[in-house]
């Protein structure tokens, strides 16, 4: 009964993205991918796993090497009715089990002889070949329920060639690009999977259910950690000794530069945190890349790709300084004639204009035993917060997105980012909680679960 | 024994605290542990854990130092209370044999004061943190606790680092009160016991304000209520009440109160049994009403301990994986220093072969690329090896071969390219890898390059490969 579930050996000619799709499939970046024909050895089981029990089963395995030497000798020993084939190509993978010859042609026959279901993959950018009608051959000997997958790996397109000739030997034939298929096409080719054989149809539902579940927690989790994140970064105050009365201005930009770095790196490690949880454990090669240092944190070009444009800073800029003029006006009973609320809103609209290094809150603090302490931060900008979440956001959504068969290093688009997938209506509750961080108040809970819906918001319309 | 390890305490708390801040398992770990507690509710789950992984704690617990603390500053105060109890039990009842004990003074001792003081515990309970802070001032309790941190057995705790909140502190607090209050009032009532059974008092009652002893006999009979059925004896009567009230003006007692002293002598019974209910009793029921509050606050501070909500979410959470078992065995590739390629085709070859290309498709090539050939021949494809070995047999001179630059070699290609090579009459082997027709048969330089890093491993010096 352990071996009860279902099992897919992904197989076809080297070089056709097998491994990619096992990688996409597996959510498993660690594969080696690479476009140097038998760069798979041996077969690998990838089991799906549900608390240690195995859901279904997926074999890379390496590519034909010798299909026809293999079809040969099938054909010499095959004189058998149909329904035995299969035990001539078990008798095939017996005799040469230990001859390195066929050490490609064992390891991916070995899973089909002992129940897995076909997947034969194809490059349909390219021409459709007669070559490949021996690979075709041996698969059908086999017997077991099988699929095509259409795998576009160059621009051109011959998917029709290939379906009309695939039709012929596999039940199913789909296409599926794992540099570029998200979580619903992962969903749909295991629907595909299931229609194979009636008795997995159960267990590959089940799995379905379970990446669904997988991916609705990870979304969650996301949210979670860029609420977090935003929360920290936004209260963060970095705190220095001095020893004179006054800091000298050195000492007012090492801290600046400390404070900056140390916040650099929180974004740093919540990217790390993001990449782990959709299970990029690869992503560092392309480090420089991926942690958008590029496109340094406190840089121009962040905030104009990720921050809120002018006309829409200032309105968020006003608003922001009108709750204070709107407190101020509630102090006061209204008898200011709500001149509280102008004020603030023209003061806070002024107060974005400036960069990031006028908007520092400095300040230096007395202390017992005659020293001094030199605070930097919270952070007064009031595009900053938007910059941050949207760096946060943009870089959570590539790493759901990212198919984990790709190697590519990510870009940075140019486009007006934060505006755009926090709607202004929504962009009212972020302005609270930023307010309340920057002024080091402690934010209370239900405000806390009303960011991390906006947040969650926009990061949903973001990777929809 | 299952009941021990599921309930939820300080120090399970404290410890859970200290665990998590040093270890806090793995997804796999920790749901399988929840699989096999199925039927364990979270909290008890949490202290399974704990139990299970409180050994990966190797320094002292936090609790134990803590509750240590707590234990030994209770026991102490605990039993000053008592004596002080007792001591005032002793003061109020001194009977000097020229003027009875004031009923007045111990009743606002034994039944006002902590009536008082239970009052202010039940706005404490309800209040938030301000009244808490505000509240907190009256009792002594508060300021003998600030004192005692800094004697030398409470300074290696580090009370910042535990993980009390101001809620909790309260409901600790509050206990607390209610501890010292009861040991309080015990000493009292221990001490009025005594003096009764040692000392004759005589009791009575007196006071400025215009009380009648009708008033008064009413206001005790009142509080006299919970024990009205149980004791009627100790609810002072009338008479009694009448019989007790004396002035300070004259220099001796009434002469009534002289006559009667032996009935005088029955107030006790009244002040025992409201010392016994408001004192202690009620005073009872306050402490468990603030073990109770203490143990939800626990429970709710639990769920709140940085790593919990994770952990719980571990818990229930099924652990997906999809790695594989078996390590990768990756492919080394022997290159070779030799350069073999050349940029373009010699217009003679003496046969040309098309591996995996049909006859029609070598023709229309050839229509293409202009290169003179006597013989146009098809191998690997379709063919059977014998058709395969027939061809290679027959090779000579100059070979051209045309491969798919798009489908890299395969060992079915290099075992018919080395035989090709190996024949002694064979003097060049060019292989020229072609693109798509639409393209022109212009292959592109990464196809190449596969063919290439797969050729370099063969060492021959007929083999070219011709990048088109």
């Amino acid at each position: 009964m352990s071996n009860s579930y279902p099992k897919f050996a992904v197989v076809g000619h080297p070089n056709k993205g097998k491994s990619s799709i096992v990688a996409s499939l597996a959510l498993d970046d660690s594969i080696q991918i690479a476009n140097t024909p038998g760069t798979t050895q041996i077969k690998r089981g990838f089991p799906l796993k549900v608390d240690g029990k195995i859901i279904y089963e997926l074999f890379d395995t390496p590519g034909f090497q010798r299909a026809r030497r293999v079809y040969a000798w099938l054909e010499e020993h095959g004189d058998v009715p149909a329904d035995k084939r299969i035990d001539v190509v078990k008798q095939f993978v017996q005799e040469h089990r230990n001859n390195k010859q066929f050490q490609d042609e064992v390891e991916l026959l070995d899973p089909i002889i002992n129940g897995a279901g076909i997947i034969y993959v194809v490059d349909a950018s390219k021409p459709y070949g007669a070559e490949y009608e021996v690979e075709m051959e041996i698969l059908r000997w086999c017997g077991q329920p099988s699929m095509a997958i259409l795998n576009l790996i160059g621009e051109e397109d011959y998917r029709d060639d290939w379906s009309r000739a695939l039709g012929q030997y596999f039940r199913l034939v789909r296409t599926y690009n794992p540099m570029t298929a998200g979580h619903e096409e992962h969903i749909k080719l295991l629907e595909s999977m299931a229609q194979l054989k009636e008795e997995w149809t159960e267990s590959i539902k089940d799995a379905i259910d379970v990446l669904e579940m997988l991916y609705l927690e990870k979304i969650e989790q996301t949210i979670v950690e860029i609420s977090d994140y935003m929360i920290k970064v936004l209260s963060f105050v970095y705190r220095q000794q001095i020893d004179g009365e006054e800091a000298s201005e050195k000492e007012e930009e090492v801290a600046k530069v400390s404070y900056r770095k140390e916040i650099s790196s929180y974004e740093h490690q919540e990217q790390k945190n993001i990449e782990k949880l959709w299970q990029h454990h690869d992503v560092e090669k392309n480090e420089e890349l991926l942690n958008l240092e590029g496109v340094g944190l406190f840089s121009k070009e962040s905030a104009s790709i990720f921050g809120l444009s002018q006309k829409e800073l200032i309105l968020t800029g006003a608003s922001a300084g009108a709750i204070t003029g709107a407190g101020l006006d509630m102090l006061v009973a209204g008898s200011s004639l709500f001149l509280g609320t102008l004020i603030g809103g023209v003061v806070g609209g002024a107060a974005t204009m400036f960069g990031f290094d006028n908007l520092y809150e400095v300040k230096i603090l007395g202390q017992s035993l005659g020293r001094r302490e030199l605070t930097v931060g919270p952070m007064q900008n009031l595009n900053f917060p938007y910059v941050l979440l949207g760096r946060a956001l943009y870089h959570a959504s590539l790493m759901s997105q990212r198919s984990h068969a790709t190697k590519d290093a990510i870009e940075v688009k140019n486009i007006f980012f934060t505006e755009q997938i926090v709607q202004s209506k929504s962009r009212k509750i972020l302005e609270k909680v930023h307010v309340k961080l920057r002024k080091g108040e402690k934010i209370e809970k239900e405000l806390l679960e009303d960011y991390k819906v906006v947040v969650k918001k926009s990061f949903l319309g973001l990777i929809s | 024994m299952q009941q021990k390890t599921t309930s939820l305490t300080l120090k399970s708390y404290l410890d859970l605290h200290q665990l998590l801040e040093l270890y806090k398992g793995t997804h796999e770990k920790n749901r399988l542990f929840a699989l096999a507690e199925k039927e364990a509710n979270p909290v008890e789950l949490l202290l399974l854990w704990l139990k299970k992984n409180l050994y990966r704690v190797t320094t002292e617990l936090n609790s134990s130092k803590y509750l240590h603390y707590l234990t030994f500053f209770s026991s102490m105060f605990g039993f000053l209370v008592l004596i002080l109890g007792f001591s005032t039990g002793a003061v109020l009842l001194s009977y000097s044999g020229s003027e009875p004990v004031n009923v007045i003074y111990l009743l606002l001792v034994m039944v006002a004061l902590p009536l008082l003081s239970m009052l202010l515990s039940l706005f404490t309970m309800f209040m938030g943190n301000l009244g808490v802070q505000l509240f907190s001032h009256f009792s002594p309790l508060y300021y003998l606790e600030k004192m005692v941190k800094f004697l030398p057995f409470a300074k290696n705790i580090d009370f910042s680092s535990l993980p009390f909140s101001m809620a909790l502190s309260k409901w600790i607090f509050l206990q607390r009160v209610q501890l010292f209050s009861f040991l309080f009032s015990l000493g009292i009532f221990l001490s009025l016991v005594l003096m009764i059974i040692s000392k004759d008092i005589a009791f009575g009652w007196s006071t400025t304000l215009q009380i009648d002893a009708k008033s008064f006999q009413t206001l005790l009979a009142t509080l006299a209520f919970p024990w009205k059925e149980l004791v009627p004896s100790a609810v002072p009567s009338l008479e009694l009440v009448e019989l007790s009230h004396y002035f300070r003006l004259g220099e001796h007692l009434d002469i009534n109160m002289i006559e009667n002293a032996d009935k005088l002598g029955a107030w006790w019974k009244f002040l025992a049994m409201a010392t016994l209910t408001y004192s202690i009793l009620l005073r009872l029921i306050f402490w468990i009403v603030t073990h109770y509050g203490f143990k939800q606050q626990l429970k709710k501070e639990l769920f709140t301990l940085e790593g919990v909500s994770t952990l719980l979410k571990e818990f229930r959470t099924p652990y997906v994986s999809t790695q594989a078992q078996r390590e990768e065995v990756h492919l080394d590739v022997a290159v070779k220093e030799r350069d073999i390629v050349e940029s373009s085709l010699e217009n003679r070859y003496h046969i040309l072969l098309g591996w995996n290309f049909s006859q029609e498709q070598l023709l229309l090539i050839g229509d293409t690329l202009d290169v003179y050939t006597s013989k146009k021949l098809v191998i690997g494809g379709k063919n059977s090896f014998s058709e395969d070995q027939k061809i290679i047999n027959s090779l000579k001179k100059e070979i051209l071969i045309y491969v798919k630059a798009w489908e890299p070699p395969t060992m079915d290609f290099m075992d018919d390219l080395v035989d090709i090579l190996a024949r002694k009459e064979v003097k060049k082997v060019d292989i020229a890898p072609l693109g798509i027709s639409t393209n022109q048969y212009k292959s592109k330089r990464e196809d190449v390059e596969v063919w290439l890093r797969k050729l370099e491993t063969i060492d021959s010096e007929k083999l070219e490969v011709i990048d088109v």
